[in-house]
């Protein structure tokens, strides 16, 4: 061992200061872009699983929906997503000369005619950083998808998307994860891997889009039951969620920034020092008492135990730089419990059809990610002031980004649902979206499909079209 | 010369190099010497020795730029115009099928 460390000592020796800065350099372009790599599996999973999910005469049309998310927000995001990131983070007002100075800087290499966001020579890293900043847009915009499905037009969904993916999270990311940002210089507001920033503001966006979309035809009775519309494929529901779990570690990863001439050689996105073994320890454990979470909570029902490792490891994204594993284990098991009746009760008692649970397993999880912080993590000092992690601060930012969330996805669906833009009409959503969109049953034309059934609040199963046909005659009257 | 336009900052130069250093096997030389006075190398980019300060190609680059920006607003917009008829036609269609 005291052989491999001379020799590092004398190569370090030998190699001019020039020289180590340019591997740094290229050592953190090519570790951001196999990340980029590894988070496509991300989206792979979300539309695999919201394909499954859908019944089959929407397969078609959700799994589009998933794909195109990739040719707006990518636009949006270059134009003005990371012009927002760069240049809002001293918020509302500007916090003070340091911080100002530091995002003046950051400001201009988002501007998007700036000339390190091109081919740039002596800039290997800034398109490298965007494109991960990017995925994670993508998959900002996609958590909302899942929940419309069904009866959301393509082009209202995508409006929407761009405005998630490139706008808001665009803004809450610069306020609170980021290393010029207001909530962390001043208040020491600490969201490592993103539970709030991605997840929790996914979450209350998409609550606010869903109350103005409504139910599916036939998802509630008369008396407001709920029913149960099953899912056309859980198995491709479930192998959608272990893709998206894969690609999980990408993210992660992503979230640090390489610093690989500095001690310990990374660090959070606050800039504070962390591994990369700590973050993918926590990961791996969220995903362990998330399953085991779900599985108890919801008495082995498979969707929810799945979605439990989901909501456990955003549960703990938050801390997951300075977690012990077993309070990684416990506080996911924890979530995922929590997540479990959160949502049962927004789509029985709130009658908020949310049709993969997206709500509660990202809004949810991603606050309770934040709340568990100022509970178990206080006293961390973050970002550059090093001001302590507090539950005063954690509680600034959920009471920031959950309006900053609902409203702006409430306000903008109201709008699209004023100009009927928002939902498909009835005929498309009886007849299935596949059918007007694309061409009648294209999903595995060779096998005819099964009846869609529901089941009934009483536990009854029975077929959909029935109840769906009386449904329709209500929505008529 | 290219046959429609230059789209490369003029930071580019053309030195062919010489045939000494192909001899040497230099190839390294020959292949990054057009580039040495560049930073940015982004087609109609802003460059950096490209007219003073860059502003010539900073001109080009804010035009490019707003096309694409205005392209991709048109996209939306379509997109939702193009979907709604089809939609309602779809509706229309099923309506008059059922004679409602």
């Amino acid at each position: 061992m005291e052989i491999l460390f001379a020799q590092v000592e004398r190569l370090k020796d030998a190699a001019p200061a020039e020289s180590l800065s340019l591997d740094s350099v290229i050592l953190g372009e090519q570790f951001y872009f196999f990340t980029v790599v590894i988070m496509w599996l991300i989206h792979v999973g979300f539309m695999t699983y919201e394909t499954g999910v859908a019944r089959r005469k929407n397969a078609l049309a959700t799994a589009m929906k998933n794909i195109l998310t990739i040719a707006v927000v990518t636009p949006t995001m270059y134009y003005i997503g990371w012009w927002i990131y760069g240049c809002n983070q001293p918020g509302f007002p500007p916090i003070g000369p340091n911080s100002a100075d530091f995002t003046s800087v950051t400001c201009q290499t988002g501007i998007p005619w700036a000339d390190v966001f091109g081919p740039n020579l002596t800039n290997n890293i800034n398109l490298v950083f965007f494109l991960a900043f990017l995925l994670f847009s993508w998959t900002t915009a996609s958590i909302m998808s899942g929940a419309l499905l069904e009866r959301v037009r393509l082009s209202a969904y995508l409006v929407l998307a761009c405005l998630l993916g490139s706008v808001v999270w665009m803004l809450d990311a610069a306020w609170g994860w980021s290393a010029g940002g207001w909530m962390t210089l001043r208040f020491g507001f600490h969201d490592s891997i993103a539970s709030s920033v991605v997840h929790g503001v996914s979450g209350a966006f998409t609550l606010g889009v869903l109350f103005n979309l409504g139910p599916r035809i036939g998802r509630y009775t008369r008396d407001g039951l709920s029913r149960v519309i099953r899912p056309h494929n859980i198995h491709m529901t479930l192998m959608g969620l272990m893709l998206i779990f894969t690609g999980f570690y990408g993210f992660y990863a992503a979230c640090l920034v390489i610093a690989s001439t500095a001690f310990p050689g990374w660090a959070n996105i606050y800039l504070n020092p962390t591994t990369l073994g700590s973050i993918a320890m926590i990961i791996t454990f969220g995903f362990a008492g998330g399953f085991t979470g779900g599985y108890f909570a919801s008495r082995g029902d498979p969707f929810w135990t799945v979605s439990g490792g989901l909501a456990g490891v955003i549960g703990v994204s938050a801390g997951a730089d300075v977690y012990a594993p077993t309070v990684g284990y416990l506080l996911a098991a924890l979530t995922a419990v929590l997540v479990v009746y959160a949502g049962n009760w927004i789509v029985d008692r709130m009658r908020v059809d949310d049709v993969v649970g997206a709500v509660a397993v990202h809004g949810v999880a991603g606050f309770l990610g934040v709340l568990w912080v100022g509970i178990f993590a206080a006293g961390y000092p973050t970002g550059l002031n090093n001001v302590q992690s507090s539950i005063g601060g954690q509680l600034l930012g959920i009471a920031t980004f959950v309006p900053l969330g609902f409203l702006s996805g409430w306000v903008a669906s109201l709008v699209l649902k004023k100009l009927n833009l928002l939902r498909v009409p009835l005929e498309v959503e009886l007849d299935g979206l596949d059918t007007a969109e694309y061409a009648p049953d294209i999903h595995v034309p060779e096998f005819a499909p099964a009846p869609d059934m529901f089941i009934e609040p009483d536990g009854e199963r029975v077929p959909a079209e029935g109840v769906i046909a009386d449904a329709a005659r209500e929505v008529v009257r | 010369m290219p046959a429609i336009i230059d789209s490369a900052p003029e930071c580019i130069s053309s030195d062919p190099g010489s045939e000494a250093a192909r001899v040497d096997d230099s190839a390294d030389f020959i292949l990054q010497a057009p580039y040495q006075d560049c930073a940015g190398i982004m087609t109609f980019g802003p460059g950096t020795t490209w007219g003073p300060e860059g502003a010539g190609a900073n001109g080009a680059y804010y035009a490019v730029t707003w096309i694409g920006i205005v392209f991709m607003v048109l996209v939306l917009v379509a997109w939702v115009v193009y979907e709604n008829r089809r939609l309602l036609a779809y509706a229309r269609s099923r309506r008059d099928g059922l004679g409602r």
